[in-house]
């Protein structure tokens, strides 16, 4: 998921992504994930449903815009929002989510149920519908969904998803339909890893797992054979995709929809040009400086709500990483002194056009994982934030600027270049930090040399970065375990909090959803008082779509508070045009 | 002639050569290889390996740039990395789709700016010479990207009147009529630049073949203007401009990437930025290389031409133009 800005701000799909968190660093789409329970209602713009025209028409076209081709769509190697948008359209999913981020059964869905689980908490059993057909007229058998799991836990085939099902020990298969997936620990957040596609043992069974990658399924239309609604017909490489309706698709509520073309432009801002002149329905999401232009026509709706990603500033605890060799950021006074003198709210009015909302912790609030109030709130006070800096120890130098020990207060705040949001909030950072006597010096580097360079070695002294959840999972374990240091996992800050690591253990191993909850309000209260990051904003992306042509009822409009939620059921959506 | 040919076929192949291995090298030392591209952070270091080693990536550069080099000389321009898409497949449509768009500027370019060039030689510093002038300057001086965008805003969005981007209306793939349509905009924009640099040219190049002591020998002999200016001087003054077109030759391969980019034109220069951005080398090597060969083709060109339209030129001989 890098998107990168370099020449025309095109940024690649945000690669990052992690057991439940993918951080990505695209201009301001990122790739997506789904989040929790509530949907966040309170700041969804007026217009955030496009009229329901009457009843639904069959047969119209659906054009959707990006600014990104896909790699694959085989769900074994899918790890970026455009495959990830495309494996939608043409692959069910095992289990869906609900508007609630809740895991449901749709009559969509390959599954007949909800899998049951066992008492230790280590066995799903997942049973399949018997209806479900592959569009080469095969079934989807449990033989499907063994192939899928074993290929994917193989560090042979190679797959992004390994991380998510390396907890499983074995998979058996009971009878054509029903498997048993037992897992080697008890792994609460398995539930959320079963929403996923699956793909055709019998077409893949013969491929060396080595071969897999490069193997045409997922590369050639000609070759792919899917179990969704629509079946992909066409692939120009850099142009379009086209995907039809399949006549012999096996659900019993077939798609209106007869034609998606999903086009390629160069960046976001071309994208925004082409749904104004009507070239395309949908775009997913623009650049927030575009939205005042966007609305401006009558035609277009402008859908915006925070979504399953959240921005942070991290710190990073490990002295090679500053000039003088010394992280001014380990006391644990300073960094609250720092999270009080930001202007948290202020970002959110002002950079995000009041579509964000302050989190403190690392849970989506309204999650069923949020702390509320029990994780402490952060508000705007400088003159709180000198005390505290005070009392660790930091006195002003002739300059102005904070000195401790000999160590001057100044560091670099790393962001992606060419991302406008980031640009705009470091420079509130750099002024609110200076304010209390922190000099900071922003820098903007090209995404993927970031990511490659800074990012995952751990090698920065703080950044501006976000996450997008995966899933809605609240499990984030892999980004602050101090297990999970870099080249192991995402914790680049090199933050160890021992409390922290063994909770974040229990979360994982603790089935009943009550107590997990317990268990993510203790994490979210101790990590808003230690602070490994600043949790910024939880924010939104706005997504565009043409209310004349394109229509859906109530209850099955785009939810922003999903991963994908931009075609949240558009199976049952219709459009005029032809 | 012949003799010649052949010394400047073999120093062209050394120079591919030498360009090969600079942007390999070069390419290769970008911060951000295509492991790390689709490599997430999920897949485990051990997993990572694995996918660099069945793609070769773990093996030292130099035996990388063999083995690329020796499937090259068999016709085998490699394969994305990421999904092992051959790169031939990619990239000749945006190869053909490119000369469509850059063909068309420049011939469109070199009709009007030739004559109005050679119209302004005769005429310094009249009503059309000056708006030639200042047309080049605006042809300069503006970003051609940003000028895209001013006609799209009007032509496009405003009036309506045109088709905001692409190379076809979806569904109409293939249709001249809506091709040419769609090639307005662009070719405007691209003429732009074009004009304002030849048009100068064929102006300079003119007044300095008209101040020349033979024109003066055939005015006086009391030829027609138009005899002396189309019969005497055009030839010679053609020479440097052929110059130039030789030298833009490479242009109309490589395209324009961001006027390629503003009206989603799928062309090479297109391409090439998306790869960039994606880290892969077998199509940004390919890219190089021919770009690389017409702009030696179009050195090779222009010098040819010239000793067609000068006599004095003899190649091959010493004192030859093309040393």
């Amino acid at each position: 998921m890098r998107k990168t800005n370099w020449l025309s701000g095109i940024t690649a799909v945000a690669l990052v992504g992690a057991l439940l968190a993918g951080c990505s660093g695209k201009k301001d789409n990122e790739p997506s994930a789904s989040p929790t329970t509530s949907a966040p209602a309170a700041t969804a713009s007026a217009s955030a449903s496009a009229p329901a025209a009457g009843t639904p028409v069959d047969g119209g076209t659906l054009t959707i815009s990006t600014f990104s081709d896909i790699v694959s769509i085989n769900p074994i190697y899918v790890s970026d929002t455009a495959s990830g948008d495309i494996q939608n359209l043409a692959f069910a999913n095992l289990y869906d989510y609900d508007r609630n981020a809740n895991v449901t059964v749709e009559p969509w869905s390959l599954a007949a149920e909800l899998p049951k689980v066992s008492e230790d908490g280590k066995t799903y059993t997942v049973k399949l519908k018997s209806t479900a057909k592959w569009s080469d007229g095969q079934p989807v058998t449990a033989d499907d969904l063994i192939y899928f799991i074993n290929t994917v836990k193989n560090p042979d085939a190679g797959s992004p998803g390994i991380s998510s099902f390396d907890k499983v020990d074995k998979v058996n298969k009971i009878d054509d339909q029903t498997v048993d997936i037992v897992l080697n620990q008890v792994y609460a957040p398995f539930l959320n890893v079963l929403v996923t596609g699956i793909v055709p043992q019998h077409v893949l069974k013969d491929v060396p797992l080595k071969d897999l990658q490069k193997n045409a399924y997922g590369i050639d239309p000609a070759k792919t054979v899917t179990n969704g609604p629509w079946k992909w017909t066409e692939w120009k490489q850099g142009q379009y995709i086209t995907l039809e309706a399949d006549p012999n698709y096996w659900g019993e509520k077939k798609p209106h929809i007869a034609k998606i073309i999903y086009k390629q432009y160069a960046d976001q801002n071309t994208e925004v040009q082409a749904i104004i002149k009507g070239d395309t329905q949908m775009t997913e999401a623009i650049p927030v400086t575009q939205i005042d232009a966007v609305k401006k026509h009558e035609n277009l709706n402008v859908i915006l709500a925070p979504g399953p990603q959240y921005e942070y500033l991290n710190f990073n605890f490990k002295d090679e990483n500053f000039p003088d060799k010394y992280s001014p950021f380990k006391g644990q006074k300073t960094r609250q002194a720092i999270a009080y003198a930001l202007n948290r709210q202020g970002m959110v009015d002002k950079v995000l056009k009041g579509t964000g909302r302050l989190m403190n912790s690392p849970f989506l609030p309204g999650s069923w994982a949020d702390p509320g109030d029990e994780a402490v709130n952060y508000n705007f006070d400088p003159e709180k934030a000198k005390q505290l800096l005070a009392e660790d120890g930091w006195k002003a130098g002739s300059d102005g600027i904070l000195a401790k020990d000999g160590h001057k207060f100044s560091f670099e705040l790393q962001y992606n270049a060419g991302n406008s949001r980031r640009e705009q909030v470091a420079q509130v950072i750099q002024q609110n930090l200076k304010d209390v006597g922190i000099e900071v010096k922003p820098k903007a580097i090209d995404f993927s040399t970031w990511i490659d360079q800074n990012v995952t070695p751990g090698k920065f002294p703080a950044l501006l970065l976000s996450w997008s959840l995966n899933n809605p999972d609240p499990d984030a374990e892999s980004i602050f375990s101090s297990k999970y240091f870099p080249p192991n996992g995402q914790n680049g800050g090199w933050y160890k909090n021992e409390k922290l690591d063994a909770l974040w253990v229990k979360g994982q191993q603790t089935v009943d959803k009550d107590e997990r909850a317990a268990v993510y309000k203790e994490i979210g209260k101790e990590i808003s008082i230690d602070l490994p990051y600043v949790f910024m904003y939880q924010y939104g992306l706005p997504q565009v779509v043409d209310g004349t042509t394109l229509h859906w009822a109530e209850e099955d409009k785009p939810e922003s508070s999903l991963a994908y939620g931009y075609l949240f059921h558009v199976i049952n959506w219709w459009s005029d045009k032809k | 002639m012949t003799e010649y040919l052949i010394r400047r076929i073999i120093q062209s192949v050394l120079v591919l050569f030498l360009i090969s291995i600079l942007s390999f090298a070069l390419i290769h030392a970008a911060p951000g290889g295509p492991t790390q591209i689709f490599l997430s952070p999920n897949l485990s270091a051990e997993a990572g390996k694995i996918q660099a080693h069945n793609l070769g990536l773990d093996r030292p550069v130099p035996v990388q740039y063999f083995i690329w080099l020796g499937n090259l000389l068999q016709g085998d321009l490699g394969y994305t990395f990421k999904n092992h898409i051959p790169v031939g497949k990619i990239l000749w449509p945006t190869v053909g789709n490119t000369m469509v768009l850059m063909g068309a500027a420049w011939l469109f370019s070199l009709i009007i700016a030739i004559p109005w060039g050679i119209y302004n030689s005769t005429r310094q510093y009249g009503i059309s010479d000056q708006t030639s002038n200042i047309i080049a300057y605006l042809g300069f001086a503006m970003p051609t990207f940003w000028f895209g965008i001013i006609l799209q805003q009007y032509f496009a969005l405003k009036l309506g009147w045109l088709p905001l981007s692409d190379m076809y209306t979806m569904g109409k793939q293939g249709n001249m009529l809506d091709l040419l349509y769609h090639l307005i905009l662009p070719v405007t924009v691209l003429t732009l630049g074009f004009l304002a640099a030849y048009s100068k040219y064929s102006r300079a190049s003119m007044i300095d073949v008209l101040d020349q002591d033979y024109i003066r020998t055939a005015r006086a002999k009391g030829l027609k203007e138009r005899r002396v200016v189309f019969r005497h001087a055009l030839r010679n003054a053609l020479i440097p401009i052929i110059t130039v077109l030789g030298l833009d030759l490479a242009v109309l391969v490589g395209g324009a990437a961001l006027t390629e980019s503003v009206f989603n034109w799928p062309g090479m220069g297109r391409l090439f930025v998306q790869m960039a951005v994606a880290r892969e080398y077998s199509v940004l090597m390919s890219i190089t290389l021919l770009v690389s060969v017409f702009v030696i083709l179009g050195n090779l060109l222009a010098d040819i031409l010239y000793a067609i339209v000068d006599p004095r030129v003899q190649l091959g001989r010493s004192g030859g133009a093309s040393s």
